[in-house]
């Protein structure tokens, strides 16, 4: 097993991760990281322990700017009542992570890093125009967010760098976001299928959305082409199918242990359309503030 | 290396090696053999100790990263002597059979109790569904859950 480096400064530990680049990595929550470790998936010489750098921690929200420390937990995400307010996808998406242990341990950061393609944060983060904030040898950049996801377990971090932040657009009013995923088991189950939809409107009309998906390609996916089927309408039924038949379109789904390929894409064309309809319902003031949707989207009055 | 950490509200310096997790610390350099030894990947829960009063698993936190920092474990809950009420609750109820994931559903439900003093059934069921269970069913450990809950609140 591996040695524990404890940087007390986010310059220490990007001047050790780059000085030892292929033998050291970040470890956080560890809830990815040593259970990684422990099986032989990896084999570093040193651990690089984050957490003394609390300040990695703060969340601040800003006018219409949400940032996400990269040590900002997924409970922490959960419990945030403005959060379940202005990005009801990020907090749906938390609360089904693992379980409440999991969650306590688990952090933002290292729920993106890792890159399992079925994660819970990048689909909800990147139906809230994400930005990620990196720190390395070189300084400091940002990217969008669907640029750090290189393929299942790999990141486009260069050696030595680390993820620092997330920045999100979360407007106040006239928008509305929503997760949602289909699993085998209800709780501490990596998503067969995994959507987060966003909408903001004028009136009742949609001026701009997002939809993103997890679990059915080797990254996750931000489907602009099934998000225009949506602008500029009522998010009607007919309109919100269209946008779930081109995203079923556009994934690539596996064939595993959480579902078959064919499944997996009929999965994304009906919860594609539920994520729209209770994203435009958020946004246009018609769901109650700070409520969660069902998991799996489906409302009493569809399940009769 | 040493460090300092505070277990069932006593202070500790000790020392541990890099790989040795929290979970390994509590019982084999502190003796507290409550915690139990499960799946060693988060997935059971059996190692569910309370880290500054939030669960947490504690075969995947480092010993070395809690440095500075208080743990509660399944010890740590009774009061003078006496069954804490959620430990009380359990026995009253018959909610273990072997018993292997009672201090880690114990720990479990007392964060629950802490954060929601009143939570419905389906808050309990979600709140432990990181705890697995292989004898009970679950339902009477639910029912000891429910009942500690009314049960009037301790100082803490």
């Amino acid at each position: 097993m591996p040695e524990l480096f404890v940087p007390e400064s986010l310059d220490d530990a990007v001047a050790f991760l780059a000085a030892h680049v292929g033998s050291a990595l970040p470890v956080a929550g560890g809830t990815d990281v040593l259970i990684d470790a422990r099986v032989g998936r990896t084999s570093p010489e040193w651990l690089v322990d984050l957490t003394l750098l609390r300040s990695l921690a703060d969340t601040q929200l800003a006018g219409e700017v949400l940032r996400l420390g990269g040590l900002a937990t997924i409970r922490s995400l959960e419990l945030d009542p403005e959060l379940a307010r202005r990005a009801a996808a990020l907090v749906e998406a938390a609360r089904v992570l693992g379980s409440v242990q999991i969650r306590t341990m688990a952090t933002v950061g290292g729920n993106l890093c890792h890159a399992t393609p079925s994660a819970e944060m990048p689909p909800a983060l990147l139906v809230h125009d994400a930005v990620a904030e990196v720190a390395g040898p070189g300084g400091e950049r940002s990217l969008p967010l669907g640029e750090l996801f290189a393929g299942p377990g790999r990141t486009t971090l260069d050696p030595g760098e680390l993820l620092t932040a997330v920045s999100l657009r979360v407007p106040a009013a006239s928008a509305g976001s929503c997760y949602l995923r289909q699993t085998v088991r209800w709780s501490m189950d990596l998503a067969g299928v995994g959507v987060a939809a966003s909408v903001e409107v004028d009136g009742t009309t949609v001026t701009r959305a997002r939809i993103a998906l997890g679990a059915v390609a080797p990254v996750p996916l931000l489907v602009d082409a099934a998000a225009d089927a949506v602008v500029g309408t009522e998010c009607s039924a007919a309109d919100a199918e269209e946008a779930g038949a081109r995203a079923a379109a556009a994934c690539s789904p596996i064939t595993d242990a959480r579902g078959t390929a064919e499944y997996r894409r009929q999965v994304v064309a009906v919860l594609v359309p539920r994520a729209l309809h209770i994203s435009w319902l958020r946004a246009t003031g018609s769901w109650p503030a700070g409520v969660p949707a069902p998991i799996n989207g489906v409302l009493p009055r569809d399940a009769a | 290396m040493r460090f300092d950490l505070t277990v069932n509200g006593d202070p500790y310096r000790r020392e541990a090696a890099p790989d040795v997790t929290l979970l390994s610390f509590l019982r084999d350099v502190l003796g507290l053999t409550g915690t139990k030894w499960g799946c060693m990947t988060g997935d059971c829960g059996a190692c569910t100790v309370l880290l500054d009063g939030e669960p947490v698993v504690s075969c995947l936190q480092l010993a070395q990263q809690v440095r500075g920092r208080a743990v509660t474990t399944v010890e740590g809950l009774e009061r003078e002597g006496e069954l804490g009420a959620v430990q009380a609750a359990f026995v009253s109820n018959g909610a273990a059979q072997c018993g292997f994931c009672t201090p880690g559903m114990i720990v479990a439900a007392e964060a629950l109790l802490r954060r929601n003093p009143s939570p419905t059934e389906a808050e309990i069921r979600e709140a432990l569904s990181g705890n697995l269970c292989r004898c009970t069913g679950y339902n009477k450990i639910v029912d000891a859950v429910l009942e500690a809950a009314q049960a009037p609140a301790e100082a803490t």
